[in-house]
């Protein structure tokens, strides 16, 4: 494996349980994943096995009945004045800590657009908001400022006092190293600009009367736009979307996954996306997870993982894409259903589907191991 | 009356929304999200509907149903003009009309457990109640691929996916003629999808349903419809029997199924984007809608608003040069060669 140094973030034997009146539901049964610094890992699997709550797990935002249990979340951060790398455990951290972390320095977009924070806010005023919770505006205010001046300096016919705004202009951008502070007002008024520039970026139409609308007045996908400017806002290191971009249309999918890569050279986020679509990974993902029934069962590069499967299971999901031009009256499914998580199956959770089972696979859970160079797969029986 | 052939239609339907602003939230524009539709849904097809995010979809689809009030136009359906109809009228037509929403969590009730909210419209509609509902709903559960044990877990227990079952289940607990599926996989895996997909074919044929199925999975699209409209700026732009991936006639079209992201990494980066301005349905450009972003757009396609004709056997494109454009092999085409698929 790389240096642990390049992993912005590391998921070792995560356990989540949910105590519900049926049972204890086993959602995560030791989920190892490592995302590298400026990398886009695609998590995939089937409805059910636990990538929402892996995310939920990671920001530690699983609410009652559910628990973490077990694990260790590492987190790398990197010194932007010693160049120093520092990792803290995420599980370990009090929950104001926690706050800095979330939508800061962690951002997460969730799979269900209605979850706008809230529906009685704007939407201008609801980024503003995260805006001002996490980023002095000293930058913003200033350049918005400059922004204004240049707009009036091309203005036609061009302002009288030319001169004058050349020269305030000048002094303004001479104080881009050490922006002075501004007051309450400026700060408030930058962080609406701000929010109008997030929502340019990912495409939403007409952005400025968008931020005077109230979530429940946007289409869909509007809204997801929305949440990922929401989240971007901020520069985050780590930014999860949870099928973010399911609900958006082909053509904007491509222009925000494209911004999102392109967002990752300049800021370097790292990313992951959660997804159903392998259309989706095989574009825009270098590194893939593949989970089932709560555990890793695979992770490698994405060119490795289409070329060269080795679990069982990531065989059959590979095999149930539909291709495009297929003309077929039944589409491919796995055989089998969604295993129960009260009772889960013994040993590999896989087994009661697999074609490969064998005695072994009924009593030992098979642990994620590297079988070939930086290609990692829990399975007694990997396809090698 | 003869029956109809056609179960749904909509004549110059138009839906506007309002837009306000300032402090006082004045009306300053109005948003044209449907503006000018003309369908027809022949009984038990499906008819899928695909296009840019805002484009008016779910609107459409919610004023067929009148869940929202039409700016203008009729809607016709089961030969009749349900565009006024109120009061039991209006129940009793929305009995057999229901609608599968986009946002699962948004439509349950989070404090009602999946029994009741599946079996709400039961009850509410005399129909069943107490042991006789239970049953009722657990087989239309079993239908959508749960079980008994999801019967007293409330929304939050599930995952997205399962969430958009239990909204389907619900839907079909009225057994309605017309569903309107609104995104009803979008966040469903493929294999699962594939058993939603497979089963809402099933539950077709065996309750002749006819349905318009609204996605942005163009592949999923194409499976499941009859014939496939596509949506540009609050209008049809184009409503074709045939396959969009081959035999597209608007520049749209092709822009849409040339964006398909190709599941395969050696194709990575192929696809293509579609440029240009997001265009705004407050102000929609004139002419063609199409035009600021359209590489084959001439002088007339900013002054004069293209028909949706007729090019042949059904096949419907509102644009001035239908029929005359080389659009060239997309990346999926070559894809699909590549892999055998054709
Ligand atoms: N609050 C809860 N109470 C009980 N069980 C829960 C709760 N939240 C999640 N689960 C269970 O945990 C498992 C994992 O759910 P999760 O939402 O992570 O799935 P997912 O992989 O994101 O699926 P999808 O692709 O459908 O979104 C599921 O079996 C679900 O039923
Ligand atoms: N209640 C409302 N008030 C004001 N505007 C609305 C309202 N509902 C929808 N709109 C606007 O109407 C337009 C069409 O929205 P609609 O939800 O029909 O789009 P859609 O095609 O379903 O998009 P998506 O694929 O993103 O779901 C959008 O511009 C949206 O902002
Ligand atoms: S009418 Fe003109 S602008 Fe519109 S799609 Fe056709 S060629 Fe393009
Ligand atoms: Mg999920
Ligand atoms: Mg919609």
């Amino acid at each position: 494996m790389a240096d642990t140094k390049d992993l912005v973030l590391e998921v070792h034997g995560l356990k989540t349980n949910f105590y519900t009146y049926e049972g204890v539901v086993k959602a995560l049964d030791g989920v190892e994943l490592f995302l590298r610094r400026g990398d886009t890992m695609g998590l995939v699997g089937e409805t059910g096995c636990g990538k929402s709550v892996t995310a939920r797990s990671i920001l530690r935002l699983v609410e009652p009945p559910g628990r973490v249990e077990e694990g260790e979340i590492l987190f790398r951060e990197i010194d932007p004045k010693t160049g120093e790398v520092n990792a803290v455990d995420i599980l370990q951290l009090d929950e104001d800590e926690m706050l800095h972390i979330r939508g800061g320095k962690i951002a997460i977009v969730f799979q269900d657009p209605s979850t706008f924070p809230n529906p009685v806010f704007r939407i201008g005023d609801q980024i503003a908001e995260v805006i001002l919770l996490h980023q002095d505006m000293k930058h913003d205010v200033l350049e918005m400022k400059i922004n204004k001046l240049e707009r009036i300096l091309n203005m036609n016919p061009p302002p009288v006092n030319v001169s004058e705004i050349v020269a305030h202009l000048e002094q303004l951008r001479s104080m881009r190293g050490n922006p002075p502070e501004p007051d309450e007002k400026a700060k408030k008024k930058a962080a609406k600009w701000r929010a109008i520039e997030m929502l340019k970026l990912v495409r939403m139409p007409s952005p400025e009367s968008v931020v005077n609308q109230y979530p429940h007045e946007l289409s869909g996908g509007m809204r997801q736009r929305a949440l990922i400017a929401m989240a971007l806002a901020c520069n985050p290191s780590i930014l999860i979307c949870d099928e973010a971009t399911t609900a958006l249309d082909v053509t904007v999918q491509a222009q925000v996954l494209n911004l999102l890569n392109q967002l990752k050279k300049e800021i370097g986020t790292s990313i992951i996306i959660i997804t159903h679509d392998m259309g989706v990974v095989a574009e825009t993902c270098n590194w893939v997870a593949v989970m089932y029934a709560g555990t890793t069962v695979e992770t490698c590069a994405t060119d490795e993982l289409f070329a060269n499967p080795l679990h069982p299971y990531t065989e059959g999901l590979l095999h149930a894409v539909p291709k495009l031009h297929e003309e077929r009256e039944r589409l491919p499914q796995i055989p089998g259903s969604v295993p129960n998580l009260i009772h889960p199956p013994s040993g590999c959770r896989f087994h009661p589907r697999c074609d490969f089972a064998t005695e072994i696979c009924k009593t030992e859970k098979p642990k994620l191991e590297e079988v070939q160079p930086d290609h990692w797969v829990a399975c007694h029986h990997p396809r090698i | 009356m003869t029956e109809s052939e056609y179960l749904v239609e909509t004549r110059g339907l138009k839906k506007y929304f309002p837009l306000t602003g300032g402090v006082f939230r004045k009306v300053i524009g109005k948003v044209h999200a449907v503006d000018g539709v003309d369908l027809h849904i022949r009984r038990g097809e499906t008819l899928g509907v695909v296009g840019e995010s805002g484009c008016g979809k779910t609107t459409l689809g919610r004023t067929i149903l009148r869940l929202l009030e039409p700016t203008e136009g009729e809607i016709w359906f089961d030969g009749k003009n349900i565009t006024d109809v109120k009061g039991k009228d209006l129940r009793h037509i929305r009995r057999q009309m229901q609608i599968v929403f986009q946002d699962p969590m948004a439509s349950l009730n989070p404090r009602i457990t999946i029994k009741n909210s599946v079996g709400e419209p039961l009850v509410v509609n005399g129909i069943a109640r107490g042991p006789k509902m239970r049953k009722m709903v657990l087989e239309l559960l079993e239908k959508v691929g749960l079980t008994e044990d999801h019967l007293n877990r409330f929304p939050h227990e599930f995952s997205g996916g399962q969430r958009q079952r239990i909204c389907i289940a619900r839907a079909l607990a009225l057994n309605p003629e017309f569903v309107v599926m609104d995104e009803p996989t979008s966040s469903t895996d493929v294999s699962v999808q594939a058993q939603t997909l497979n089963l809402m074919k099933d539950l077709q044929d065996e309750l002749n349903l006819t349905y318009m199925f609204i996605s942005h999975d163009l592949s999923v699209v194409k499976h499941m419809s009859d014939r496939i409209a596509v949506m540009y700026l609050g209008k049809i732009v184009e409503l074709t029997p045939h396959d969009i991936f081959r035999y597209a006639q608007h520049p749209y079209t092709f822009a849409l199924v040339s964006a398909v992201p190709i599941p395969d990494p050696r194709f990575a980066g192929k696809a293509q984007i579609l440029s240009g301005e997001v265009p705004s349905p407050i102000n929609p450009p004139p002419g063609c809608r199409f035009n600021p972003r359209c590489i084959f757009a001439q002088e007339v396609c900013k002054t004069q608003e293209p028909e949706l004709r007729d090019v042949g056997d059904g096949h419907l494109v509102a644009c001035h040069f239908a029929g005359t454009l080389d659009f060239g092999k997309s990346a999926q085409q070559e894809y699909a060669e590549a892999t055998g698929s054709m």
